[in-house]
């Protein structure tokens, strides 16, 4: 089971990397958790996925399953959350 | 792995080495192949890239990622049409430089290099493989392709093509290498090669670039995004202002070359908008402006229109819509926008439109980008469209290469010295 400490850190990452994602000049406290990963402030795709797998594993020190993103569907920064937490634990 | 990487990366050095040098008519006939067999080939590369597209498809890829997948016929006439201005373009890009005379002693000239192995990554637009595989190659270069997964297959397929024209033109078949490895351990390990790889040129989303930029110390050829702006000054034409507003957005959304954020004097800022509804409505072009609150939204808003207006954000500022959108924010005078240009901008194009010279010529001068377009449209800003010839990429970096990174850009040269016999202690102390 992951920290308190170890959400917030994948928190602070996640909307780290989906700012850079989106082309954004905004810090990680100004993204809402419920924020929609495709909508009027966030832009991300799939095909960005590569770049922010390899950010995410670098900033939390893991490694993330290759298929992480496959067959899952988010539409919020709280799921991109939820899915790397998750893929963090099984790496364990 | 590390001995796979090894092996890959001695090969792509091996092949550098064996290569005839710059210039040699090895690599015109290379162009010629490629496009010859791209086109023999092209039923075998749809295959692989339609079955590609099926399997991003079954995996909820939405249709606009799948349409970056496709290929079609029409790419094929690009990359012919990409292969015939490349090879066009080799002999002046490759040609040596003309000896100068040194004092009265010897002669000096430039003689074109390669770079040496070139490392590309990038995601999922097939077209960037061969354009990888063509441009570096075609001034000497070995080059490693690392493409998205989901183009797996039809990378093979080019891979395969682009094999079989370096050996029909006489060149070493290890001058292109697809990695075919999806593993992120793989592009890691090779990022940490600066003793094998001369330079990284990573084409893709900002996650990807960031990352290269800031996990290798291997020199990097890329742009950091098209943050881009156009400042309206209020002695412009504002019909030219909005179709250049217009022409600098809406044919390509998505391109790293479009604007997105207008700073348009407050006196002419209604007037401007106006201008941009005007046209766009004129031509059935759909577009969205995003307006600060202290500009008048436009007369006649509402249903039967191909354009709409939001609220601009200030989450807006710094962004890049990747759609057909297009901000407008008032500023107080050239002061103020060029404030806002360099906390906000990327470097990558900004421009302004003025009748007044002095204006326009004071933009100039304090605007830092790759290019700067006076009373035009910012997608002027490539290779062959400025006459500069083919590009790979446009650079914001600010060493080796900034704007768009032609063939000239992908060579370095030494300095040949004719020196006659000459011995340094019998040449007079350059005077201080």
């Amino acid at each position: 089971m992951l920290t308190g400490l170890d959400r917030a850190a994948v928190t602070e990452s996640v909307k780290r990397v989906v700012i850079a994602e989106s082309r954004l000049s905004l810090q990680p406290s100004d993204i809402a958790d419920h924020e929609p990963l495709s909508g009027e402030m966030l832009r991300v795709n799939s095909l960005g996925f590569v770049g922010m797998l390899v950010l995410l594993e670098d900033e939390l020190d893991i490694v993330l399953p290759d298929d992480l993103f496959v067959g899952r569907s988010f539409h919020t920064v709280q799921d991109l959350i939820e899915v790397v937490l998750a893929g963090a634990e099984v790496s364990r | 792995m590390s001995e796979h990487i090894d092996d890959i990366l001695a090969s792509a050095r091996a092949a550098v080495a064996a290569a005839p040098p710059t210039g040699d008519p090895a690599y015109a006939r290379y162009c010629h192949e490629l496009a010859a067999l791209l086109a023999e080939h092209w039923p075998t590369v749809l295959k692989a890239n339609a079955d590609d597209v099926a399997h991003a498809e079954q995996r909820g890829l939405p249709p606009v990622l799948l349409d970056r997948l496709r290929l079609t016929d029409a790419h094929l006439d690009q990359l012919r049409r990409l292969t015939a201005t490349v090879h066009a373009e080799l002999a002046e890009v490759t040609a040596p430089g003309p000896g100068v005379p040194i004092g009265d002693w010897g002669v000096r000239r430039r003689a074109p290099k390669p770079l040496g192995v070139v490392f590309m990554v990038f995601e999922a637009r097939p077209t960037v493989t061969v354009e990888g595989a063509l441009l570096p190659v075609a001034v000497g270069n070995a080059v490693l392709l690392r493409g998205g997964k989901e183009i797996a297959r039809t990378n093979a397929a080019l891979a395969a093509v682009a094999r079989e024209a370096l050996e029909a033109a006489g060149l070493p078949a290890h001058l292109v290498t697809v990695l075919d490895d999806p593993d992120r351990r793989q592009l890691r390990a090779l990022l940490k090669r600066p003793d094998a790889v001369d330079v990284l040129v990573p084409r893709g989303s900002p996650s990807l670039i960031d990352y290269c930029r800031g996990a290798s110390s291997i020199p990097v050829i890329a742009s950091g995004g098209g943050v881009n702006h156009v400042y309206v000054h209020r002695s412009a034409d504002l019909t030219l202002a909005a179709e250049a507003a217009l022409d600098s957005k809406l044919p390509e959304p998505t391109a790293c070359n479009t604007a997105e954020l207008m700073l348009v004097d407050e006196s002419v800022a209604a007037g401007f908008v106006a201008e941009v509804v005007a046209a766009a409505e004129r031509d059935g072009r759909p577009v969205t402006v995003r307006l600060d609150a202290r500009v008048p939204r436009p007369e006649g808003e509402g249903e039967g229109h191909c354009w709409r207006v939001e609220a601009l954000q200030e989450h807006d500022f710094g962004r890049e819509f990747l759609d057909a959108t297009i901000g407008v924010y008032p500023v107080a005078g050239l002061d103020e926008a060029v404030a806002h240009i360099r906390r906000y901008g990327s470097a990558h194009t900004e421009g302004v439109i003025a009748a007044d010279t002095a204006v326009a010529e004071e933009f100039t001068r304090r605007v830092d980008a790759a290019a700067i377009v006076v009373n035009g449209s910012l997608r002027l800003h490539d290779g062959p469209t400025l006459g500069l010839g083919s590009e790979i990429s446009i650079s914001t970096g600010r060493m080796h290469v900034r704007g768009p990174v032609t063939l000239g850009a992908l060579i370095t040269h030494s300095w040949v010295v004719e020196a006659r016999g000459t011995l340094r202690s019998s040449v007079p102390a350059p005077r201080s």
